[in-house]
């Protein structure tokens, strides 16, 4: 057996152990060091594909005790207030454990193409009426059990995360400071508009450009 | 088993509703056609079989649009393996952005646990094919765990 068809037989299935590998492998410590990267590579593919995509990043704090310990206070707490209050706190506080779950969002300094941020959108029942020139950051996020956009745009004073919560609706505006970041959730359309930045950025400029490029489309599920 | 099987349709068509379609037509596939299961232990991999084909006919039907790895894996910097979920994240980020052609055989092999064998004649692929087809998958997914990408492999890729 050649190096070539070692490398390949293990990079099909870095577990096998068929007998004429493991004759090349006693006289190959090249091979055999391919072979311990594969497997090592092999357990974090694993690790990778035990939850569906996306889904398991938000699950970790959705369910943690402290929320359910809050609940029980907030059960406390006149109904009107609760129904007042209640959602948009959770959704600022959510919108932050989010993004704080992202950080190399905020690294990316070099502009996504026009088809990561189509790919960004799709699903979530969006278009984005803006050249694709500031954004440097295009993901599409499971949140509170949606598809949700999740883009980081380039202004003159630094980046600025924007998600667009189709489904998340909100009364009024509402600023918030939390986990390092400042923000602001704006009502739209049909759900609202979350701008976050860890520095300077304008997030009130942000939402409003947000407010007029974002188009809501009627038929999205 | 219906977990399974959303997760696999889920890695599979990348987006959740999608996922969720495919394998409820798959079920309704498997009842009707449930008398062409002889071995009951081999109930999970055969509903796997039709999740893939489900998700094949949808992939066709609606012409999905895919997502080409290469420019994912150029974005990439090596800040990102510096920490351990980051690392996952990515790795996840990179699976969903394989080729179908590399993550349908890759996924049939890690969460369906089919042999290079078995990928090849649900793919009417040649072995040698999806041997290649495997080994260019994790190459590319190397990149993602701070790991140089290994020479390709020149085994050539012909259908049976």
């Amino acid at each position: 057996m050649s190096c070539e068809q070692a490398r390949l037989t293990i990079g099909a299935d870095p577990e096998g152990s068929a007998p004429e590998l493991e004759r090349h492998l006693q006289e190959c410590e090249s091979c055999r060091q391919f072979r311990a990267e594969m497997r090592t590579l092999e357990a974090h593919i694993r690790r990778a594909l035990e939850r569906p995509p996306e889904s398991a990043r938000t699950a970790r704090f959705t369910w943690r005790p402290l929320a359910l310990a809050a609940s029980v206070l907030l059960a406390m707490v006149a109904v009107l207030a609760v129904w007042v209050l209640r959602p948009s706190d959770t959704l600022a506080r959510e919108v932050v454990a989010h993004v704080q779950e992202e950080p190399e969002s905020w690294l990316a300094r070099q502009n996504v193409d026009a088809q990561s941020i189509d790919e960004a959108l799709r699903g979530a029942g969006v278009k984005l009426d803006i050249t694709s020139d500031r954004i440097s950051y295009a993901q599409s996020c499971w949140f509170r059990d949606h598809y949700v956009p999740h883009l980081v745009v380039q202004t003159a004073q630094g980046p600025a995360t924007v998600l667009i919560l189709r489904n998340q609706h909100v009364r009024t505006r509402r600023s918030f400071h939390e986990g390092g970041m400042s923000g602001v959730i704006v009502p739209a359309p049909q759900g609202s508009i979350a701008v976050l930045t860890r520095g300077g950025a304008d997030t009130a400029a942000v939402a409003a450009q947000m407010q007029q490029d974002v188009r809501w489309l009627p038929d999205a599920s | 088993m219906r977990p399974d099987l959303l997760r696999f349709a889920h890695w599979l068509a990348r987006d959740r509703a999608l996922a969720e379609d495919i394998v409820q037509e798959s079920l309704l596939r498997a009842w009707r056609s449930r008398d062409t299961l002889k071995d009951q232990g081999a109930a999970r991999a055969w509903l796997l079989t039709i999740v893939r084909r489900e998700h094949a006919r949808l992939y066709e039907r609606k012409r999905l649009e895919l997502v080409s790895l290469d420019e994912a894996l150029e974005s990439q910097t090596a800040a990102k393996m510096a920490d351990p979920d980051g690392d996952l994240f990515t790795l996840r980020n990179a699976i969903m952005r394989l080729p179908i052609e590399y993550r349908e055989p890759l996924l049939l092999q890690v969460l369906g646990g089919f042999s290079t064998e078995e990928i090849a004649r649900e793919l009417a692929l040649s072995t040698t094919a999806v041997l290649t087809r495997l080994f260019r998958a994790r190459n590319k997914l190397r990149t993602f765990c701070g790991m140089a990408p290994a020479p390709d492999v020149v085994a050539s890729e012909a259908a049976p």
